[in-house]
Order: structure tokens, then C-alpha cells, then sequence
């Protein structure tokens, strides 16, 4: 890349390989170069099931942004997700020796350190220590404890693993196409990135993002982290409980759902049909839309209360969320889920797109490229922070010298 | 001074140890028996019983019982359950005087032939006379050994449900999936005793040897007497770095568990860890977690963990649950046993009334074999009508475990992914089919 403020997001997503370029600005600003997307073949449940297919969708992707964006790109930060992915929080202790009294940027290793140190099932890899708050000495509040002076500094972490040699898969296939991947961010992070402001994250909310293989949510409590999950289960789902309820293609079962399904119960007149047209465009079968309503419903009602039980796990979660519910990702077009969720979640809901940016204002607007969107703004918040990440590149070694 | 002796016994049930005894019934009974003698089992007394006294004589086991002596004089039954009931009715006593005593009685045995699928409900009967926990295994017939062993073998299951505290089933045709089908036809038999053995030695170590965190003999009967006894069983052991995923992932890939799908309907499971020394907190901590994805919230666990030095650096996970509406069955269920009747009934089910009848003299006077088939076409109603019982013995609300999870059709595209599973659930099913619509 030209510049070091140009950045280019990579989600190897179960429908779409979706590629966002995207410049930083000086005042915080983000403009978008330009989106590459090409549906993706080889990819189930946000993971890869066919390397070479799947390789050969992200080189279309990358592509097709270079040209649209006019930009060379070189490295990428990269979207991970996929149902082996869990998460734990945890609190990290360090005492500082006799002599000591201030705190130090290594005091933060340590106590991080400190944290992950717990026993992760075999094969797994920490993606994320993502801190949410610091005690000094006990006290509570404290934004950045170094050159505070202490005793004894704790700090809480949101900690998300997942299996190595599934997330060095996504690497390998960036490799191969010769790009160096700069970082690697779990999804459900990077679109909570993309979609909530700094006062809401500070009030408290929850991001789900309903994509095509897979629900990524995230919860932020305290502008920081709280709670984060996977579930291997999205849009796709939805396709073949239609093509097995209704008895038609798949393909079929995709258009119907996306062009007439809706959650919405009982606001159907009784025997209310929709005919299905074959290809040659002659009649070909009649179905109940109250039928497709409720398979659609059944499902996505199920995939939200498995979030919310999840979520509700830590019993103290959903009463401090003040901002609401953002859902996000393709199934989020679905009709009437604003007031499903709604429902189950009693409490406000917003379809979310990613927050307005300059440059292409499609690509705001499509909650499809919310999450590309958030790696984007990820690498420059990374940026900003640290302009040198080295800490990054061990970390991606470690996937693959572990 | 007081000092505190570190090397006191634990106490657990020592005052009253508890008698466990491995029966097995017919040829494959024996085979069964054989191998669980050869992978060495201590403190059990094992028990063959058949009708055939070449096999019997084969047999490992320390005590004996012939059945039919003047019967069939040491032959077989040919396959005929008549006559391995009657075989069986005349050794009674017999059969009584060596069952007596035991708190823990395992009947291994293969339904379809002659005195597995006669005899076998008659002797369980006989065990349970004395309160014991009794627990079936029984060996089904492959599909390929034809449509009247498969009738025989699911009408004897049916009588043995009925009577017994729990049946594991092992169904031959699952069990192949275990062996390649380029195997030997022996090892494919063999993988069927091979996972009864291992069940049995696995709930026999569990009640003998005291753990960390014991299970008791009232656990496993809590697990065992529950619902209407079809128990699923798992046993799973590895070595190496991650043996705790692996051991639960081996258990959970028993054929009886069907990749630990079932579990999610199991209102109690019994999980018992085993290992060496070597045994962290994390592995304990791996495995539970693991299995909690199975199954659903109102399950209750009993949590079992022993530490055994002879396992070196092996880790054994066994989960044992069984299938059920939760309540406990119902005393009065079973036929009462008459204690002092010189002969036994038949089970009302297998009862072949045509077949027997003698004031049918054309039919009485065909010779044995015509006789067995006419038995056979008899009770072909009422093997329906043993199906029919199992059917309704699932209480109206809840589905039939075996129902849909298994049907092949309802993961569609998911098929030959990894399927995911949460709470038990496998969400590749779509929700309509699993839900009904009052739960909504």
C-alpha cells in the first residue's frame, strides 16, 4: 500500500468474501476507497471446508477492490468467526516488588499475562485479551494505571479463544495469495466497531450480527467489552429449514426468503399464498406465506433467545445495557425482526447499518458490509494507539509455531 | 497428642459390599461373558447359562447352568424362543440358587435365536425377584440375518424392557459401523462384545472401588430406574496431551450415544472420570464442559471422579443415562412374580396362543420344525403390539428420542458438516421440526 493510512479489511464470510478499502483520515474520519465482494463457494459456517475454492473467492475479492479502489493492497486485517470460538472474562493480579512504587507499561504485560494464564482445552489459541477495567490497589476507575503510584494492580479481561489450526486456516489462505495479514479480529468485535459510538458503547449494548453461516454478538458494558459469543447458526439455516419445510431447492428456498419472508406471526389473511414461479416463469406451486412466516420465525426467534441466554449467563449483563440492541449482517433484512427481538429481549432494537462514513455511501448502508467495515475502522484505532503493533505479528506467529 | 492418622481407610460401603454378578445367557451371552473375563473384571461372579452344553463347557465362566437337560439333552435350541423358555422353566431353581444374593446383576445375552430371546426374560425375572438392580444388555440381530430373527429379537426386547431396570441395546447393524465391513465377520461380532464389556467392567469399577467423588450404588439406580429403561451408555479412553477431549469425545462416539445426541433428552446422566495420579482440575473441568453442551438444563448430573493408579497416564471418561419421562416406573407395572410357582408363564407378549393351542390337533400334530415357523407367524400381532408399547410408553408431550434426531433427512444441506450443537440441541434441525408449536 502507498500510504500507511490506507487500510483494507478482509471478512471470509459464509456468503459473501467481502474486501473494504478504506483511508484514515487526520480528524478520525474514515473514507471508503472501495468494496470488493464475490459470493463465496467452500465456506460453511464462517469457516473454510474447501481451501482451494475458497482461496480462489478471496483472490476475486481482492481483485476486484484493488480495481475499484485503485489502491495496491498488501496487507489486510482479517475477520474471524466460526462456532469454536468461546470466550471467558478473567481478572489478572500483580503485586510490584518491595522497591517499587510506580507502575509500569510492563506491570500491564504482567497482569495481562497474569490473566491468560488459565487452562484453555487443548489446541487452543487466545485471539483476544481485550481489558476492561484496571484496579489500583483496589481501586476501581482507573482508565490507565501507569505512573500511578501502588502497591498492587488488577485488571479484568475479556478473553476470546478459539482452535488454532482453524484460525491459521483463514491465515494460510491470505498468505497464499501473497498478502500479509496484519491482524486478525474476531467479527463479532470488528462490526460492533463499525456500528456503535463512543457513547454508546459507554452506555452499554449489544451488537448481534445475523450473518449468513453464523450469530456473532458482542456486549459492551462500560465502553468496554463485557461478553462476546459465536453460534453456528444464520441465514443459511433459515434456507434449508425453508427448502425442507416447503419441500423446494435450496436456491429457491434463498430467493423466497429473501424477496417474501418476514418473522411477523398471524398478519397474513387465512390462506394467503404465494405462488411460485419455475425458471421457465410458468406457474409451478402454491405455498401458505403463514407456513414460511413461521419457519423463519421458529428459527430466528430461536437464535436470538440463544443469545439472550447466553448473554443472560452473567446474570448482571443485560439490566446494564442502556443503548439497546443493534442487529446487523444480512438476516437482519429479514421483515419484522425489529419487533421480534424487540420481544425477546425487552428492550429497544435498531437494525443497524455501519455508522456514516465518507466515500461510497453504499457502503454504510448495506449492514452487509458492517463487518469489513469495522476491521477498517479496527486497524485505525490499532493505529492510532500504537502505530507499530508488534506484539500483532508475534501473535500471528504464534498460531503458527505453537 | 492427637495425630491425625493419614492413612485411615475410607469407609464407603465396605459393611455391606456390594455382590455383583455378570450373567450371560445363550451363545453370544457367553461370547459376551468371555470377553469381559478376558479383559479381566475382579471381585464378580460370573454366571453362563444356556442350553447348549458344548458351549457351556467352552465357557470361562465359574459358575454354570444348563438349561433344559431333558429338554433338549444338551443341544441347542435351534432358534426356537418356545423352547428356550421351556428349557428354561425347568432349571428354575437353579437359575434362582445362583442369581440369589446379588445387589448388581448384568444379563448379557443376543435376542433373535432360541434362548436369548426365550430364556432371557424369564431369567431376568428371575433377578429381579430379589430386588437387584438389573441391567440388560442385549445384542440385536443384524438386519441381514433375516425378518423372523429381527421378530423374535424385538418381541423379547419389549418383555425384557418390561421386567428389567434398564436395557442397553446394542443393535448389531450399528455396532459394524465400529468394525470396517472389509473386517472379519468375527471382528465385527466381536465389536458388539467388546462395547458390552466394556460397559459392564466400567459400572463395575464405578460401584467397587471408592473415588474422590463417589458414585454410590443409589446414583446409579436413580439414573438406571428411572423412565422406561433404555439406557445409553458411553465409555471413552485416551492418552497423550488431550486426553480429557479425547476420552469424552470417544465416549460420546459410542454407537448407544449416537454422538451424544440422545443425551439431550436424558433427565439424568451419571459421569464417571478416571486416571492416575495425573488428573488436573483443567481436564476435570475440559470434560464437563464439553459433555454440558449435550445435554439440556434440567438434567442432573452425578459427577464421579477416582484416581487409579494402574490407569498410568490414561484418562476414562464412561457416561451412563438412560432415556425417559423422569418419573420412576411404576412398581405395579410389572408382572408380580409368584414366589413358590413350580413353573413359570410366558410373558403375555410371546405367548404364541395359536401355535400351542391343543384343541387345534392338525396343528399339534405337525412335527417340530412346521411347529416353530406356526409359533413364528403367531406372534408376529404381537411383536406389533410390543412396538406399539414402546411407542406409547413415551409420554404424549415428548418426542421419541430416536425419532427425529436420527432421521437423515432433516439437516438437509448441513449433512456432512460438523453439526452444532448447543444445549443439547443440534440446531442444524430446523426449529420448526423440533419445536412444537405450544412450546412457542
Amino acid at each position: 500500500m502507498a500510504r500507511d493510512n490506507i487500510f483494507a479489511g478482509l471478512e471470509i464470510g459464509t456468503s459473501k468474501v467481502c474486501v473494504v478499502v478504506a483511508e484514515a483520515r487526520h480528524d478520525g474520519a474514515v473514507k471508503v476507497l472501495g468494496i470488493g465482494t464475490v459470493p463465496s463457494r467452500g465456506i460453511r459456517k464462517g469457516e473454510i471446508v474447501d481451501f482451494e475454492t475458497a482461496k480462489r473467492c478471496v483472490h476475486d475479492a481482492i481483485v476486484d477492490a484493488e480495481e475499484k479502489s485503485d489502491v495496491d493492497i498488501s496487507e489486510v486485517y482479517l475477520g474471524i468467526t466460526g462456532g469454536h470460538i468461546r470466550s471467558f472474562n478473567n481478572r489478572g493480579v500483580v503485586r510490584l516488588e518491595e522497591d517499587r512504587e510506580e507502575i509500569e507499561e510492563q506491570d500491564l504485560k504482567d497482569v495481562c499475562k497474569n490473566a491468560c494464564d488459565v487452562s484453555l482445552p487443548e489446541q487452543n489459541a487466545i485471539l483476544h485479551t481485550i481489558v476492561q477495567r484496571y484496579y489500583v490497589d483496589g481501586r476501581d476507575g482507573v482508565l490507565n494505571p501507569v505512573g500511578l503510584f501502588g502497591k498492587q494492580l488488577e485488571a479484568d479481561y475479556h478473553i476470546v479463544y478459539g482452535i488454532g489450526n482453524r484460525i491459521k486456516n483463514a491465515i494460510r489462505c491470505v498468505k497464499e495469495l501473497d498478502l500479509e495479514t496484519a491482524d486478525v479480529v474476531i467479527n463479532s468485535f470488528a462490526t460492533a466497531q463499525a456500528i456503535l459510538d463512543k457513547n454508546q458503547r459507554q452506555l452499554g449494548a449489544i451488537v448481534i450480527d445475523i450473518g449468513g453461516g453464523t450469530t456473532d454478538f458482542v456486549v459492551y458494558v462500560g465502553g468496554a467489552v463485557r461478553q462476546s459469543g459465536v453460534l453456528g447458526v444464520g441465514g443459511d439455516h433459515i434456507t434449508n429449514d425453508i427448502s425442507i419445510g416447503l419441500k423446494i431447492p435450496t436456491a429457491r428456498a434463498e430467493r423466497l426468503k429473501i424477496e417474501e419472508g418476514s418473522v411477523n406471526l398471524g398478519t397474513t389473511r387465512p390462506d394467503e399464498t404465494i405462488l411460485l414461479k419455475d425458471e421457465t416463469g410458468f406457474a409451478g406451486r402454491e405455498v401458505e406465506r403463514e407456513v414460511l412466516n413461521q419457519i423463519i420465525h421458529a428459527r430466528l426467534r430461536e437464535i436470538l433467545e440463544i443469545v439472550r441466554r447466553q448473554i443472560e449467563a452473567d446474570q448482571k449483563s443485560l439490566d446494564l445495557v442502556g443503548a439497546g440492541v443493534f442487529i446487523t449482517g444480512g438476516c437482519s433484512q429479514i421483515r419484522g425482526l425489529e419487533s421480534l427481538a424487540m420481544e425477546v429481549f425487552g428492550m429497544p432494537v435498531r437494525i443497524a447499518h455501519a455508522l456514516p462514513i465518507a466515500g461510497v455511501t453504499s457502503a454504510f448502508e448495506n449492514p452487509q458490509y458492517a463487518t469489513a467495515l469495522g476491521l477498517v475502522r479496527y486497524a485505525q484505532f490499532m493505529h492510532l494507539d500504537r502505530p507499530v503493533p508488534k506484539s500483532v505479528l508475534s501473535r500471528i506467529k504464534r498460531f503458527f509455531f505453537a | 497428642m492427637v495425630q491425625l492418622n493419614r492413612q485411615y481407610e475410607r469407609s464407603y460401603s465396605l459393611e455391606e459390599p456390594i455382590t455383583i454378578k455378570v450373567v450371560g445367557v445363550g451363545g453370544a451371552g457367553s461370547n459376551a461373558l468371555d470377553r469381559v473375563m478376558l479383559d479381566g473384571i475382579d471381585a464378580v461372579e460370573m454366571v453362563a447359562i444356556n442350553t447348549d452344553a458344548q458351549s457351556l463347557a467352552a465357557s470361562v465362566a465359574t459358575q454354570k447352568v444348563q438349561l433344559g437337560r431333558s429338554l433338549t439333552r444338551g443341544l441347542g435350541t435351534g432358534g426356537d424362543p418356545e423352547l428356550g423358555l421351556a428349557a428354561a422353566q425347568e432349571a428354575v431353581e437353579e437359575i434362582r440358587g445362583v442369581l440369589r444374593g446379588g445387589n448388581v446383576i448384568f444379563i448379557c445375552t443376543g435376542l433373535g435365536g432360541g434362548t436369548g430371546s426365550g430364556a432371557g426374560p424369564l431369567i431376568t425375572q428371575i433377578a429381579k425377584e430379589d430386588n437387584a438392580l438389573v441391567l440388560v444388555f442385549a445384542a440385536m440381530p443384524f438386519s441381514f440375518e433375516g425378518r423372523r430373527r429381527c421378530q423374535q429379537a424385538a418381541t423379547s426386547l419389549a418383555q425384557l424392557r418390561s421386567v428389567a431396570d434398564a436395557v442397553v441395546c446394542f443393535e448389531n447393524d450399528r455396532m459394524a459401523e465400529l468394525a470396517l465391513p472389509r473386517m472379519g465377520i468375527h471382528e465385527a461380532f466381536a465389536a458388539a462384545d467388546l462395547t458390552i464389556s466394556q460397559s459392564i467392567r466400567s459400572i463395575a469399577k464405578l460401584l467397587q472401588h471408592p473415588g474422590l467423588l463417589h458414585i454410590g450404588f443409589d446414583d446409579v439406580c436413580a439414573v438406571l430406574r428411572n423412565g422406561d429403561a433404555r439406557a445409553l451408555f458411553g465409555y471413552g479412553e485416551a492418552e497423550g496431551e488431550n486426553r480429557a477431549h479425547e476420552a469424552l469425545a470417544r465416549a460420546l462416539k459410542s454407537p448407544l450415544m449416537n454422538r451424544g445426541e440422545l443425551l439431550a433428552d436424558a433427565y439424568h446422566a451419571v459421569v464417571h472420570i478416571c486416571g492416575g495420579t495425573t488428573v488436573t482440575l483443567g481436564e476435570v473441568q475440559i470434560v464437563m464442559e464439553e459433555l454440558n453442551r449435550h445435554i439440556n438444563d434440567q438434567t442432573q448430573i452425578f459427577m464421579g471422579i477416582a484416581i487409579n493408579s494402574k490407569m498410568g497416564g490414561k484418562l476414562s471418561v464412561s457416561v451412563l443415562s438412560s432415556l425417559g419421562d423422569g418419573s420412576v416406573r411404576a412398581v405395579a407395572m410389572q408382572p408380580p412374580v409368584p414366589q413358590s410357582a413350580p413353573s413359570y408363564q410366558p410373558l403375555p407378549p410371546s405367548a404364541p396362543e395359536g401355535g400351542l393351542d391343543p384343541a387345534r390337533p392338525a396343528q399339534t400334530a405337525l412335527p417340530d420344525r412346521t411347529h416353530a415357523t406356526m409359533a413364528g407367524t403367531a406372534s408376529a400381532p404381537a411383536s406389533g403390539e410390543g412396538d406399539y408399547a414402546l411407542m406409547r410408553s413415551f409420554p404424549p408431550g415428548a418426542k421419541r428420542p430416536d425419532a427425529m434426531p436420527l432421521d437423515p433427512a432433516s439437516r438437509g444441506r448441513f449433512e456432512k458438516g460438523e453439526p452444532t450443537i448447543i444445549d443439547g440441541e443440534n440446531l442444524d434441525i430446523p426449529t420448526f421440526l423440533r419445536k412444537t408449536p405450544e412450546s412457542r
